[in-house]
């Protein structure tokens, strides 16, 4: 059994910080300013928690790069672990900017008359489905944070009480229970074919199956399984089509949160299963494709899961980018364009899962990472920065906007520095984002890739310049020229532009912390050590698997 | 034998959830995707392997100290009890929606609200 030290302590905190927000401003729902109080406490606690699990678990000297808590002091793989590795610790501290940006953002702004009281409720619960899902060390457990920070994003999309909102939250909860079904198959038939959840005892299962009397054949279908339900969350093409209405249909700075963080939940569960969990199953992989004269080939299931996240990575950069391109509003071009910057974050990881050369799987997980990173940030802030301006103007639509720049010289050089960021422009972290990604492919020698890349970056340029010219350049409008923007909200959205120029300068310490993270996402063994399920399994034998 | 009815279970209660979900009335809608996790639930029950029973394999435990019987699988009753929990959640919350829904357009045809842009 692992000792309960502080670092252990210091896994769960995060959780504990939203969880008590969560209830606390449920119950302060007559008192809209000690709500905002407490929320924006929550906030400042929950970023000095995701700090202190960075520093003291994952990059201070002499760090130990890896602490769990088991729930309950139940040993793994009987309870339910955490586990906070410089993976976890890597997303957790991109959601914690952007969340707390739109933590502060939100209590300035809020759409939505009745409903108002539940708004702060709601968002501390999507923030700790959030979390949990970064977290945990089980497949099951996963499954539960998933439904919590679906059913607060559901209730998000309704929010507004629209005719289309309500429409758009219908397809969206439909969808997304549908997604559920899949995933609780996905679950029970990894269940039945190797006897445990534990994602530690997993790997080790899968690793070495012959002696735990398994056969791990049909784990890459279920894999596939899991990998499609993650690819909803990220909005990956083919199931991309319900991003725009949900997006449209959420409050601004939601749809923020939904970009930055709940699609990184997808992204962050396609990494960690894939190359923490299922690498090492033993799987002889042989798939001949007849058309292209290649085939899928290998050892694991992994050539299965980069072939197929190439294809959808390929099919959303140009799904997202020529959607973009076409939209009327500021929120639909972002929404496509988040479709498409998944596409560059997809990529990435289908060459690291296809390649066999571990030097270029890690860097290829690195650059998914900045990659990332850099979409939170820049995504984050064009959704904020959508709701300035509707909470300013009224409006979001191109056709009632112009002049923008001229009105707000703050808000427009905020808008302008995250769109360079999409774009790639250097010194900022999109250039360091689009530039490892580009790395990557020339590595792999994937011409067809870097083909792709190029197309998906003119789209960035072409849709990103429209609705600059569209909406803060032109004729001054009569909306715009009647606006009054909020000096806090134009605040937080320069502070994300700082740290998107921050991160850009200072980059060289963020490579090293996605170094530190990608080394952790494909360090199996360093996981499996940490959670020590081994231990506990000889003490209770064979729980399953031997039917 | 145990799991073949099982199994032909499961693949009905699939089957019948398709096709409510394809229907053009939202209520279906909600009925197919109610009935599409449930199956999902007795797949997951099954998915803890099927014993033959004994004379010993009972769901009891006689006493402390006694001799253990042989027990189902209890993680998979765990799984689909938490799984349960949330299902009739977002079965109500989806039956609430499509009220709303109807309040708001005055019709449950999904091919209706489609077209309406």
């Amino acid at each position: 059994m692992t000792p309960v030290g502080t670092e252990s302590q210091l896994v769960i905190a995060p959780m504990l910080i939203v969880l008590v927000a969560a209830a606390a401003t449920l119950f302060l729902g007559r008192h809209p300013r000690a709500r905002a109080a407490v929320s924006l406490a929550a906030g400042v606690a929950y970023g000095l928690a995701v700090a202190a699990i960075d520093w003291y678990i994952v990059l201070a000297p002499g760090a130990p790069g890896i602490a769990t808590y088991q729930v309950g002091d139940w040993p793994a793989p009987f309870g339910i672990t955490l586990v906070a590795d410089g993976l976890s610790a890597f997303m957790l501290t991109m959601v914690a900017v952007l969340g707390i940006g739109s933590l502060v953002f939100s209590t300035r702004h809020l759409p939505g008359g009745e409903g108002r009281s539940y708004y702060f409720p709601l968002f501390h619960f999507l923030s700790l489905g959030v979390t949990g899902a970064f977290l945990t060390g089980d497949l099951f457990n996963l499954f539960v944070w998933f439904e919590v920070m679906l059913m607060a994003s559901y209730v998000f999309v309704a929010y507004s009480g629209g005719p289309q909102h309500t429409r758009a939250a219908f397809w969206y909860v439909a969808l997304n229970l549908l997604a559920s079904a899949v995933f609780l198959l996905g679950v029970g038939g990894i269940y039945a074919t190797t006897g445990t959840l534990n994602m530690a005892d997993l790997a080790q299962r899968l690793a070495d199956p012959a002696a735990y009397g398994l056969e791990p054949v049909p784990v890459v279908g279920l894999l596939g399984m899991l990998l499609s339900v993650f690819a909803i969350k990220a909005g990956l093409v083919p199931f991309q089509f319900w991003i725009p209405t949900a997006y449209r249909a959420a409050p601004p700075q939601i749809t923020a949160l939904l970009a930055g963080a709940t699609k990184k939940v997808g992204i962050y569960a396609i990494i960690r299963l894939s190359f923490t969990v299922f690498a090492g199953a033993e799987v002889a992989v042989d798939l001949p494709l007849p058309v292209v004269d290649a085939a899928i080939a290998g050892d694991s299931p992994l050539p299965f899961v980069g072939a197929a996240l190439l294809v959808m990575g390929a099919g959303s950069i140009l799904v997202g980018g020529i959607g973009a391109v076409g939209r009327d509003s500021m929120e639909g071009v972002f929404a496509y364009s988040s479709i498409g910057q998944v596409g560059f974050i997809a990529v990435p990881v289908g060459i690291a899962a296809t390649t066999v050369d571990p030097a270029l799987r890690e860097f290829a997980i690195i650059a998914a990472l900045v990659f990332a990173l850099n979409h939170t940030l820049a995504k984050g802030l064009l959704f904020l920065a959508v709701g300035t301006v509707r909470s300013a103007t009224g409006t979001s639509r191109f056709a009632d906007l112009g002049g923008l720049a001229g009105r707000s010289p703050p808000l427009a050089i905020a808008v302008f520095i995250a769109s360079l960021a999409l774009v790639g422009i250097p010194p900022l972290s999109g250039f360091f984002g689009k530039f490892l990604v580009f790395d990557v492919a020339a590595r792999a020698r994937a011409g067809p890739v870097i083909v792709l890349l190029l197309v998906g970056s003119l789209l960035t340029i072409a849709y990103a310049t429209r609705m600059w010219n569209r909406s803060f350049w032109g004729a001054r409008t009569d909306a715009v020229d009647a606006a009054t923007i909020d000096p806090v909200q134009v605040g937080v959205l320069a502070i994300l532009a700082a740290t998107i120029v921050v991160v850009g300068i200072g980059f060289d310490p963020v490579y090293e912390f996605a170094e530190t993270a990608a080394e952790a996402a494909l360090d199996t063994d360093a996981y499996v050590d940490a959670v020590d399920p081994q231990n506990a399994s000889e003490l209770g034998g064979s729980s399953g698997g031997d039917h | 034998m145990t799991a073949i009815v099982l199994a032909a279970a499961v693949g009905a209660l699939f089957a019948l959830g398709t096709f409510l979900l394809l229907r053009r009335d939202l209520i279906r809608v909600v009925w197919g995707l109610a009935i599409i996790s449930q199956a999902a639930n007795v797949y997951l029950l099954a998915m803890g392997g099927i014993a033959p029973a004994t004379a010993d394999s009972v769901p009891v435990l006689a006493g402390h100290g006694d001799h253990v019987p042989e027990t189902a699988d209890p993680l998979v009753q765990a799984l689909v009890l938490t799984a349960i929990v949330i299902g009739f959640g977002m079965t109500a919350f989806a039956l609430v929606l499509s009220y709303r829904v109807y309040e708001e357009h005055d019709t449950l045809d999904v091919t209706e609200l489609g077209d309406r842009e």
